[in-house]
């Protein structure tokens, strides 16, 4: 019997596809339904931030740093100001670093409804999308109310934060932890349970803890194999010194244990954020701070939603840095999917993709498809969610 | 496990390649290496799985030019390659000047390197030897060879000539 | 208008093209490097709270069957082919709204070597809704606003969509509706 040839099926899939929102383009490489190999590629996003920040300064530099990421601004905004600091010498009052605290999780929650719905519209469950979405806009309200501004809070200042917490807005904030614990609950019924959703993550990308850990991937995809990465505990900074934060693992693996490491850290975010309101001590917000920083560098990692974000400042006794290197969480776990993708069907793209979590803006990539059997053929993201969707029924 | 602990054994590993250290942060060690022993030290530290990379930063050290235009100090590229385990970080620094920006790659010791090795090469001007991919990361493909937005002696003044090249190309 | 002539033939269509666009416009959204705020938004209309859909606005993937495109972003210079393409791809007549400061003029990231910034150097725009990024409730005004020009049928050049957003039952009942 003659061996059937191996030809060549591209699936490039974007830069614009309406589920992610963001600029990506893909590329796997298929021999018929099963994904050989894939590839990554960025730069729809690369406007160049970091040479940009060496020509402003410190507090401009803040508010351009803080628009990498529209989803996770204020964490990129803490791990900035938190490195500024150190190199001024100075500590950021205690109220200032309580609020940076709240912030920062009630960020993570918004991120996590805002995955959780991408993840289940990826997965064809738009309902799904719709309410946690909704449920979400009970968070926009609050940092709203917090900051004046649903996206982009700006909370931050080099030396501490711009807004304070009342007793109103600690009491609204802590009613509706509440209510969304009870929704939480209601997701984590529907992720465990439903057969649709089971079908389409039990079992599928698995990745080994071992894998996990040489990958040097971040944040709840490794810890969801059980790798026990997380900066707020190992390597408590601002706020989460007095508020200690509980490593949440699973040790499954698999798209599964993803979503519910998530969902389980949204009930660790409410229960530091009623932590936060219930102790947090009194006293200014700021504190002086020289406009010229002296000469030195500095490291400075934060947990953002999806991960470890690393910064690195180098100043040199001017107004304004002289490097200032960012490395954004979702940069190496595109490292994990070209590792666990190879051997899963083309239709599980989609889902794998959702489960890291995936942020173009803070990355900008690509991943491309080859496939060793057909010709190359274009393929739209929907389309290939929709061919993900209507594999599984 | 104590910072310091980690420290200690993450320096142990390598301390016979070490030209000069310096401790900028109490949880951090910087260690200068040369580039003949680069290598090595990035093998010793992946062979007893101390941490995992989280990235590769590279620095500009423009060249210092006196009041007569003379060239006092000749430009340098500078790789920084940043260990971590648990809250310890080790930074491992190697220099190489303008005229020489060779570097071994790591990419056969941690994969994953490649995209950090992709930035450098594109943006500062590294030449990688045996990197798997010098793809244009963030780069458009069509970006002019030997034009590093990265270095000091790039400006945006150059930015619509290069536009007006990209507008042409397509 | 005569009846019989050819003119009156297109006429006619072009009002029944205009209609069937301004009662339920499809709209292509196109990434070209924003940080994501101003895509946020933009989804975040379609959700329960803003719905809006109930104008008759459909979000879909592809740009041969879209009327309108909905681009954020200081369009860098990798988005800048794309972009193009995806307008050329788009059937005539067409529209572009450009949402949030970066496509408006850069943004934040004016200066920055690898950005274009204003959109309108790429595309013609129709409707530019300044923020950063706009509420939701800026971005549905935006959009009422290109379709309201659409039926009184003069395309005044680009509307800018103003600060203070008016309460957008307040406007409608002043246009009579």
């Amino acid at each position: 019997m003659t061996e059937k040839p191996k030809e060549k099926f591209v699936v490039p899939i974007g830069p614009q596809h309406p589920a992610l929102k963001e600029p990506g383009s893909f590329l796997f490489t298929v021999d018929g339904e099963t994904v050989t190999d894939a590839a990554v590629r960025l730069g729809f996003v690369h406007r160049g931030i970091e040479k940009t920040c060496e020509k402003r300064n410190y507090t401009q530099d803040l508010y351009l740093l803080e628009r990498i990421c529209g989803i996770c601004s204020h964490v990129h905004a803490t791990a900035f100001v938190l490195g500024v600091e150190k190199l001024a010498g100075v500590q950021a009052p205690p109220r200032a670093e309580a609020i940076r605290v709240l912030a920062a999780e009630l960020e993570r929650i918004h991120s996590h409804f805002l995955w959780l719905g991408v993840a289940a519209h990826e997965a064809g469950f738009d309902t799904l999308f719709m309410y946690a979405w909704r449920d979400r806009e009970v968070v926009m309200d609050l940092l709203e109310v917090l900051s004046g501004s649903r996206v982009h809070y700006s909370i931050n200042v080099i030396g501490g934060v711009k807004f304070d917490v009342d007793k109103e807005l600690s009491d609204s904030i802590m009613k509706q932890m509440d209510f969304l614990e009870e929704r939480s609950k209601y997701y984590m019924k529907i992720v465990t349970t439903d057969d649709t959703f089971i079908g389409r993550t039990r079992g599928i990308g698995t990745l080994s803890k071992d894998r996990a850990e040489i990958l040097g991937a971040v944040g709840p995809t490794v810890r969801a194999s059980g790798v026990k990465r997380d900066i707020r505990v190992n390597s408590p900074y601002s706020g989460y010194k007095d508020y200690h934060v509980n490593m949440i693992t699973d040790e499954t693996g698999d798209l599964e244990a993803r979503f519910i490491v998530r969902i389980k850290e949204l009930y660790e975010s409410y229960r530091i954020i009623r932590l936060v309101l219930e102790k947090i001590p009194s006293g200014d917000l700021t504190t002086r701070v020289k406009r010229k920083i002296p000469e030195g560098e500095v490291i400075s990692r934060v947990e953002a939603p999806r991960g470890e974000l690393f910064y690195y400042i180098k100043s040199n006794g001017t107004e304004m840095p002289d490097r200032v290197k960012v490395r954004t969480p979702s940069l190496c776990n595109w490292g994990t999917i070209t590792d666990v993708a190879v051997g899963h069907k083309l239709a599980d793209m989609p889902m794998l993709l959702a489960g890291i979590d995936p942020c173009f803006s803070c990355n900008d990539r690509m991943v491309q498809v080859h496939s060793t059997s057909k010709p190359t053929q274009l393929m739209n993201w929907d389309d290939l969610r929709n061919y993900g969707i209507e594999y599984y029924k | 496990m104590e910072t310091n602990t980690l420290l200690e054994s993450g320096k142990s590993l390598i301390e016979k390649w070490i030209d000069a250290s310096n401790m900028p942060e109490d949880n951090r060690l910087d260690i200068w290496v040369s580039r003949k022993n680069f290598k090595p030290v990035i093998q010793e530290i992946v062979n007893n799985r101390w941490g995992y990379l989280i990235t590769i930063t590279g620095l500009d050290i423009a060249p210092v030019i006196d009041s007569e235009n003379n060239e006092t100090q000749s430009g340098q590229l500078e790789a920084l390659y940043h260990f971590t385990n648990d809250s310890a970080i080790i930074t491992v620094r190697v220099k190489v000047p303008y005229s020489d920006t060779k570097l071994e790659s790591i990419c056969d010791l941690i994969p994953s390197a490649t995209i950090y090795e992709r930035e450098i090469i594109e943006l500062l001007g590294f030449e990688l030897i045996n990197t798997p991919n010098t793809d244009r990361l963030v780069l458009p493909d069509s970006w002019p060879e030997g034009i590093y937005p990265l270095r000091k002696s790039f400006t945006s003044l150059q930015v619509p000539e290069i536009l007006a090249k990209e507008q042409t190309n397509d | 208008m005569t009846i019989g002539s050819e003119n009156f033939i297109t006429q006619v269509t072009d009002k029944i093209k205009n209609w069937a666009r301004i009662n339920s416009p499809w709209a292509i959204h196109f990434n070209s490097g924003s940080c994501n705020g101003c895509d946020i938004e933009i989804l975040a209309t379609l959700t329960p709270r803003y719905d809006v859909e109930r104008f008759g606005i459909k979000l879909q993937g592809s740009p041969r069957h879209a009327d309108v495109l909905i681009a954020t972003g200081p369009v860098t210079f990798q988005a800048l082919d794309r972009l193009v393409r995806t307008y050329e791809q788009m059937p005539e007549p067409k529209f572009v709204i450009a949402v949030g400061s970066c496509a408006l003029s850069g943004g934040v990231f004016d200066g920055c070597y690898s950005v274009v910034g204003d959109l309108n150097k790429v595309v013609p725009v129709d409707v530019y809704i300044p923020g950063c990024p706009p509420r939701p409730e800026a971005i549905i005004y935006g959009v009422v606003q290109l379709l309201e020009s659409l039926k009184t049928g003069k395309k005044a050049g680009p509307i800018v969509v103003p600060d203070i957003v008016p309460d957008l039952v307040i406007e409608e009942e002043k246009n009579g509706n």
